[in-house]
């Protein structure tokens, strides 16, 4: 026999004495209200029929349907197939939609062209271009003299004020601000004015004087329109903002460099990892960072540097990594002079020359290390272990440690040569 | 003919070498005296001497000259610079006051007395030798054909011998020419017993 059994009933004979109409059951196991007792909210917002009529009336005044002397317009230049298109998408947005849904730029950035700028379409999302075909008459035009180009930019200095003020410049006694303004004014019709084509050429052709001033005849393209929102405003910064860093000062003093050079450094972290000074207070938790630093030309740097704070440990490597660079002897400034071998600690690392073209084919410290320092063709094997610290500094050393071949010619007292660069006339790298 | 005892000079010279003496001995047998002309040859060595249980006398190029003869000398050169090198009528002598003095060296009657003295150099606070390996052993002989020498001085691996891959790396090689290096070997064409590599 069930144990359920008679639980079930109990709750059973609870619900028979007290019938309800309604299908929920009345008890229930959960502390959340039922679903049915939550407040139903609909999804989208009722309308109430008299806005729905007013919007009907808006959306029909704002965008009409075409009338027949505009689909008659229509069909002188269109082929009945496009005609079909446009009435299909004319019936398929609601102008309604349109209506609550959409806006028109008024902005004075507006473009030239209807483009609802969803996306770019690389072939219809260019500017109008207009070529010399375009202009009719002649081209010809002369540069104007001193006096013909004054008169021009009076001229068309006036023609801008005004523009500016179309009901006549303000007269009589000024105040502080108007007269600002009105300076203010001025000075910017001129300034237009002395841009202005027409006070540089002189064209007998009307329609090759209005090109002049035409953008779309512009030969020079348009800025690359600045990116401009809320995560590019963030991470942006001036160089008067950014803050000087006394230790950088310090550095650069000390190399004799200047910031763009520093900048030019590469500097990678390669090892991070938390280290414990115990003490009789306890233990101090601090950071460990172990930094490279090249200029991918033969100038190689190991760094570390620890600290409690994470950021200043790292600021430390960089710095001390910055601080030890060792120039790095290149063959064909490609790749090591011949084998290489060091010992740091447990670990060895070998260092294998290769011909041209064989790549970084090493584990992904030496790699790191082998990119900075600029080589190109190298092997590698760490046999033993392969501490990552460890591995760094024997390959630092390998390769700052390298035996040149004329210092061997020097020490042996015999005449080495490099039979490649013999071969090859000198023009390997 | 036993290679141990060239295993022996070779980890000796490495020691001495480290140890930065200027001046060692190795037990004289034919083929040590040819190996270490060899070094001599291709500049690993400054001096190879036979002597005894003592060192022999410091080889030295010129005597001492007065601190008068100095200021006599330089202003002979600063007039005639070419009175520096030897020339028909001073062979031997030059201006430079310097006389070779080669001192007679005694060497034991007794073979087993004898011994090779050897001059080690250093080069920027470097020994010039630094490394030096047999490739065959007591146990195993490597003959090597020029074939094989050619492609090792490449750099290449041939004949379980690996290519001479460390910059101004060399071999030695025992032929029925004498103890050459292997650049040379490939150059008269010449195969042979592979002895040591130096570098």
């Amino acid at each position: 026999m069930s144990v359920c059994r008679p639980v079930r009933c109990l709750f059973a004979s609870a619900s028979l004495s007290k019938p309800s109409a309604s299908a929920a059951p009345k008890r229930s196991f959960h502390a959340s209200a039922p679903r049915a007792a939550r407040k139903r909210r609909p999804h989208y917002p009722s309308i109430k029929a008299e806005d729905l009529k007013l919007l009907n009336q808006a959306a029909e005044t704002q965008y009409p349907k075409y009338d027949t002397s505009e689909t008659a317009l229509l069909e002188k230049r269109y082929t009945p197939a496009q005609i079909a298109a446009i009435k299909a998408a004319e019936t398929a947005i609601d102008s309604r939609d349109l209506l609550t849904q959409s806006s028109r730029r008024t902005d004075p950035w507006l473009l030239p062209y209807e483009d609802d700028m969803s996306e770019v379409d690389p072939v219809t999302d260019h500017a109008e271009k207009l070529d010399p075909s375009d202009i009719p008459g002649s081209h010809d035009f002369q540069d104007v003299n001193e006096e013909e180009r004054d008169e021009a930019i009076t001229f068309i200095a006036n023609e801008n004020l005004a523009k500016m003020f179309p009901d006549g410049l303000p007269e009589g006694e000024l105040s502080v601000e108007t007269q600002r303004q009105l300076e203010e004014a001025m000075g910017t019709a001129v300034t237009q004015a002395v841009l202005d084509p027409r006070a540089s050429f002189r064209v007998k052709n009307r329609h090759a004087a209005a090109a002049l001033s035409d953008p779309r005849h512009s030969i020079v393209m348009p800025d690359i329109p600045r990116i401009d929102n809320r995560m590019v405003r963030q991470t942006r910064r001036l160089s008067s903002e950014e803050a000087e860093d006394p230790r950088q000062k310090r550095l650069l003093q000390y190399l004799n460099w200047d910031k763009t050079k520093l900048r030019s450094i590469k500097v990678k972290t390669l090892v991070v990892h938390g280290v414990t000074n115990q003490t009789r207070m306890g233990k101090i938790r601090s950071m460990y960072y172990l930094t490279i630093a090249g200029n991918q030309a033969g100038l190689l740097g190991v760094g570390e540097g620890k600290s409690v704070e994470p950021d200043e440990g790292r600021k430390q490597s960089v710095m001390a990594a910055i601080r030890n660079m060792r120039p790095i002897p290149r063959y064909e400034n490609r790749t090591t002079f011949g084998d290489l071998e060091c010992k740091v600690g447990a670990t060895k690392v070998q260092l294998f020359a290769r011909p041209p073209g064989f790549g970084l084919r090493v584990q992904h410290l030496i790699f790191e290390i082998a990119r900075a320092a600029g080589l190109q063709d190298l092997a590698a094997r760490t046999p033993r272990s392969r501490n990552k610290m460890n591995v760094i500094k024997a390959t630092w050393e390998a390769l700052c440690n390298q035996k040149l071949p004329d210092e061997i010619a020097r020490a042996r007292g015999k005449k080495l040569v490099d039979v490649r660069k013999v071969y090859y006339g000198g023009s390997v790298h | 003919m036993s290679l141990v005892n060239l295993a022996h000079v070779c980890s000796h010279l490495q020691n001495a070498s480290k140890a930065r003496l200027g001046l060692t001995s190795i037990p004289v047998s034919k083929m040590h005296v040819n190996l270490m002309l060899g070094l001599q040859r291709e500049g690993f060595i400054s001096s190879v001497t036979l002597g005894g249980t003592t060192p022999p006398t410091p080889f030295l190029l010129q005597d001492q000259i007065d601190p008068e003869e100095h200021s006599d000398m330089a202003q002979k050169l600063a007039a005639e610079p070419w009175a520096a090198y030897p020339s028909a009528e001073s062979p031997s002598g030059n201006l430079l006051g310097g006389r070779e003095i080669s001192y007679n060296v005694k060497v034991p009657q007794n073979p087993a007395r004898r011994r090779l003295w050897l001059g080690l150099k250093y080069w920027n606070n470097e020994p010039v030798l630094k490394n030096m390996k047999l490739v065959s052993k007591p146990t195993r002989r490597l003959w090597l054909t020029s074939e094989d020498l050619g492609r090792i001085t490449r750099t290449r691996e041939a004949a379980y011998v690996k290519g001479l891959t460390h910059p101004g790396e060399c071999m030695f090689l025992t032929t029925d020419r004498g103890i050459l290096e292997a650049r040379e070997c490939v150059e008269r064409k010449l195969g042979g017993m592979a002895l040591c590599r130096v570098y």
